[in-house]
C-alpha cells in the first residue's frame, strides 16, 4: 500500500465515521435542541438546530407541574411565556420517573442475586440436567413478549399485583434473568475450572468461591448485565401498559406516551420529557464507562 | 499427617463415563506416591477424589481411619498444585499465598510470618506485590507451590505441576520438590505422565491405565519387574523391544527361540517359568540391556543389521533389524557402527522379560511372584 493509498484509506474511514455518527446522533441532538424551543419554533421550516430563543419553560412545566391543575378549561392558558400546551398528565412525569427508577433498581439487584449464583452453578457444577436448563432458559427468550402478555396478565391478576410496581419487577425479572445468566455462564465458563478447584482447596465453600474469586473477576460481565437489565426495565413499554393503570404504578414510558395522546400535543414538552428520560441511563453509562466495552465483548468470547 | 486409603473406589461422571472402576490403593503417611499413566487414564480424577473436588461414586475413601467420602474439599486438610497453576488473577502474589490461611482464619501476624517464610524459601520475596500476569512461568509455578506449602497440609497433591515448564527448569524443580517432601514430612501424591519424573521422585509408583491400576511398586520394582507389557512399555527410553517366540527346553536349559535366535534363560528366570516350555511368549528386551563391547557368548547373542544410528548427545540410539523386526537400543556414543553393518550384540539375559503373548501379562512377575 502506498502512502497515498493509506492516506486515502484514512480519509475514507474518517468520513464514514462522521456519516455514521451524524446518523446516530442527529435524533438525539434534535431531541435536546427542541426541548428548549417553543412550540412555535419547533414547527418552523427549515428546523432550527440551534434554538433562536431558548426557553426553560418546558422543563419548568415538568418540575412545577405538581402545583398546577391543568384542565380542559385552562389548558390553553398554559404557559403565557411559551404559548405551549401542557398536557393534563404532566404532573405524573416525575412520579413516573421515580417509579421507573425504583423498578429498574429493584430488577437490577434481584436479577444479580438470582443470575450470578445460577450462572456459577451452571458453569462450574456438573449436575444432571445442566445443559438442558441452560437451553430451556434461552428458549424462553425466543418467545416474543406479546405472546406472553395475556398469561402474564392473568398471573399478575391472580397475585393481586395489578397496578402495583411488584407486577413490573416480577415480569421484568422473567425477561432479563435468562439473558443475564447466559452472559454470565459464558464468562464463568471461560474462567478455568482449576481456579474453582484451587479456591475450594484453599478453604472456600461454593458460595465463598463465587463471592471471593469469581465475582471480582467477572466485574466487566456484571457491568454488562447491570446495564442490560437497567435499560430493559427503564425502557419497557408493553407490559407496563398492561399492568399499570394509575399514576401509582405508571412508569416513565407510559406517561410520556400518554402526552402524545392528550387533547393537543406539545412536541417540545414531550421532547423535554424525553431528555429527562435519557438522563439516568447516561449517568449509568458514564459511571461504568471503563467496563462497558470489555464487558460487552467478554460475554461474546464464548457461547 | 495422613495415610490415605481408597477402597474399591469407582468414579462415574454425570455424563455416564466411568473414569475409575474398583480402584484400591493405600498410601502410607509421609510417602511420596506418583500416579503415572497416559493422558486420560484417570490420574487427575483420582487426585480430585482425594482432594474432595469430585465425589466418589462407589467405594470408600479414608484418611487414617476416618471416612472422607462426603467431607467437602474445604474441610479436608489437603493442598493442591495444579498444572495451570490456577493463581487468582486479581490477587497479588502475597494474597495468593495468604488466601488459604485467611480462609481458615489464621491470625494476621501468623499469616504474615508464614507467607514471608514461604516466599523466602521459594525466592519470591521480591515479587510479593506483583500480580500473576506479571510473572514468568517458573515464578508462577513457585507461587503455586508456595500457596500449597504455606498451609502445611496433611496431604500435598500435585497434578502435573511441572509439565508447563521448560526442560531445564523442570529438572531443577524436580530436585526442589523432592527436597520439599523431605522437609515438610507430609504425604505427597503426585500425578504425571512423565516416566522420568516418576522414577526420580517417587517412593511408590502407581501405574494406571483406563482407570485401572496396573502395578504398584517402588521405581526399581516397576522398572525391573513390570507386571505386564503396558507397564514395561510405559517406562524406558527408547521403549522396551518385543520379540514373539517360543519357550523351548534344550537339555537342562530353558531357551527363548525365534528363528535363528536362541537365548538361554538364566537359572533364576528359568525357575519362575517351570513347566512353561513350549508356550508361545513375548520377549521383552530393554533398550539398554545389550552390550556391544563384550564378546557375545553363545545363547546370549543377537545377530542383526544396523539400520539407523541416532546420536542423542550422551548416547546414541541404534535402529537394529533382527529376526525380521526393527528394534531400538541405546548404546554409548563411543561406539562407531555404520548403517548397514551386520553386528552381533551381547544380550544381558538376566534382565529379560517374558510375557504371555496373548494377554501381555508377565510370566515372571505377575501375581504371587512379584
Ligand atoms: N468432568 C468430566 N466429565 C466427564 N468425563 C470426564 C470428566 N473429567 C474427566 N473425564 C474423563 O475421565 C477420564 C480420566 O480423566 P482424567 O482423570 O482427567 O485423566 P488424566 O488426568 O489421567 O489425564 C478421561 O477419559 C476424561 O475424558
Ligand atoms: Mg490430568
Amino acid at each position: 500500500m502506498t502512502a497515498l493509498e493509506r492516506a486515502g484509506h484514512r480519509v475514507f474511514l474518517a468520513a464514514a465515521s462522521v456519516v455514521f455518527l451524524a446518523y446516530v446522533l442527529a435524533p438525539v441532538a434534535w431531541l435536546a435542541s427542541s426541548s428548549v424551543q417553543q412550540e412555535a419554533e419547533i414547527t418552523s421550516r427549515p428546523p432550527h438546530w440551534i434554538p433562536q430563543r431558548p426557553t426553560p419553560e418546558n422543563f419548568a412545566a415538568i418540575f412545577e407541574a405538581k402545583e398546577k391543575q391543568v384542565t380542559y378549561e385552562n389548558r390553553r392558558q398554559g404557559d403565557p411565556a411559551t404559548g405551549g400546551y401542557i398536557p393534563s398528565t404532566a404532573r405524573n412525569l416525575m412520579p413516573a420517573m421515580w417509579n421507573s427508577l425504583i423498578v429498574a433498581v429493584a430488577v437490577v439487584v434481584l436479577n444479580l442475586l438470582v443470575s450470578v449464583p445460577a450462572a456459577y452453578a451452571m458453569a462450574k457444577i456438573r449436575f444432571i440436567g445442566r445443559s438442558a436448563s441452560i437451553y430451556f432458559m434461552l428458549i424462553t427468550r425466543v418467545i416474543p413478549d406479546i405472546a406472553l402478555v395475556v398469561p402474564f396478565f392473568l398471573f399478575i391478576r391472580k397475585l393481586g399485583l395489578l397496578d402495583h410496581l411488584g407486577s413490573l419487577v416480577i415480569t421484568y425479572l422473567a425477561i432479563t434473568v435468562p439473558f443475564s445468566v447466559f452472559i454470565l455462564v459464558s464468562y464463568f465458563e471461560s474462567l478455568p475450572d482449576e481456579l474453582d478447584k484451587a479456591a475450594r482447596i484453599d478453604g472456600c465453600s461454593r458460595l465463598q468461591t463465587l463471592l471471593l474469586v469469581y465475582v471480582p473477576l467477572a466485574v466487566p460481565s456484571l457491568v454488562a448485565v447491570i446495564l442490560f437489565t437497567f435499560l430493559t426495565s427503564w425502557n419497557e413499554f408493553l407490559l407496563a401498559l398492561m399492568f399499570t393503570q394509575t399514576p401509582a404504578s405508571q412508569t416513565m414510558p407510559i406517561v410520556v406516551a400518554s402526552f402524545a395522546s392528550d387533547f393537543t400535543i406539545s412536541f417540545s414538552f414531550i421532547n423535554a420529557a424525553g431528555v429527562l428520560a435519557v438522563v439516568p441511563p447516561v449517568v449509568l453509562a458514564i459511571a461504568f464507562e471503563r467496563y462497558i466495552v470489555s464487558g460487552l465483548t467478554a460475554g461474546a468470547v464464548k457461547g | 499427617m495422613a495415610r490415605i486409603r481408597l477402597q474399591s473406589v469407582g468414579k462415574r461422571y454425570p455424563n455416564g463415563f466411568s473414569a475409575l472402576e474398583n480402584l484400591s490403593l493405600e498410601i502410607e503417611d509421609k510417602a511420596f506416591v506418583v500416579l503415572l499413566g497416559p493422558s486420560g487414564c484417570g490420574k487427575s480424577t483420582t487426585l480430585n477424589l482425594i482432594a474432595g473436588l469430585e465425589d466418589v461414586t462407589s467405594g470408600a475413601l479414608y484418611f487414617d481411619e476416618q471416612i472422607m467420602n462426603v467431607v467437602p474439599a474445604h474441610r479436608r486438610d489437603v493442598a493442591m498444585v495444579f498444572q495451570s497453576y490456577a493463581l487468582y488473577p486479581h490477587k497479588s502474589v502475597y494474597e495468593n499465598i495468604a488466601f488459604g490461611l485467611r480462609m481458615r482464619g489464621h491470625p494476621a501476624a501468623d499469616i504474615d510470618r508464614r507467607v514471608k517464610d514461604a516466599a523466602r524459601r521459594l525466592e519470591l520475596e521480591a515479587l510479593l506485590d506483583r500480580r500473576p500476569h506479571q510473572l514468568s512461568g517458573g515464578q508462577r509455578q513457585r507461587v503455586a507451590l508456595g500457596r500449597a506449602l504455606v498451609r502445611q497440609p496433611a496431604v500435598f497433591l500435585m497434578d502435573e505441576p511441572l509439565s508447563n515448564l521448560d526442560a531445564t527448569l523442570r529438572i531443577a524443580m524436580r530436585a526442589e520438590i523432592k527436597q520439599l517432601h523431605q522437609t515438610m514430612q507430609t504425604t505427597f501424591v503426585y500425578v504425571t505422565h512423565d516416566q522420568a519424573e516418576a522414577l526420580t521422585l517417587a517412593d511408590q509408583i502407581v501405574v494406571m491405565r483406563d482407570g485401572v491400576i496396573q502395578q504398584i511398586g517402588s521405581p526399581e520394582e516397576i522398572y525391573d519387574r513390570p507386571r505386564n507389557t503396558f507397564v514395561a512399555s510405559f517406562l524406558g527410553n527408547p521403549p522396551i523391544n518385543y520379540l514373539e517366540g517360543m519357550l523351548t527346553e534344550e537339555g537342562e536349559a530353558l531357551c527363548f527361540q525365534r528363528g535363528s535366535l536362541s537365548l538361554v534363560l538364566p537359572h533364576a528366570l528359568a525357575l519362575r517359568l517351570k513347566g512353561q516350555a513350549g508356550r508361545s511368549v513375548k520377549l521383552g528386551l530393554r533398550a539398554e540391556e545389550v552390550d556391544e563391547h563384550s564378546v557375545p557368548r553363545p545363547g546370549e547373542t543377537l545377530h542383526g543389521r544396523v539400520s539407523s544410528v541416532l546420536p542423542v548427545g550422551s548416547d546414541q540410539y541404534l535402529g537394529f533389524e533382527a529376526e525380521g523386526k526393527l528394534l531400538f537400543f541405546r548404546v554409548g556414543r563411543d561406539l562407531r557402527h555404520r548403517e548397514g553393518e551386520n553386528v552381533a550384540l551381547s544380550v544381558n539375559v538376566n534382565r529379560l522379560q517374558i510375557f504371555d503373548s496373548g494377554t501381555g501379562d508377565s510370566l515372571l512377575w505377575s501375581g504371587n511372584g512379584a
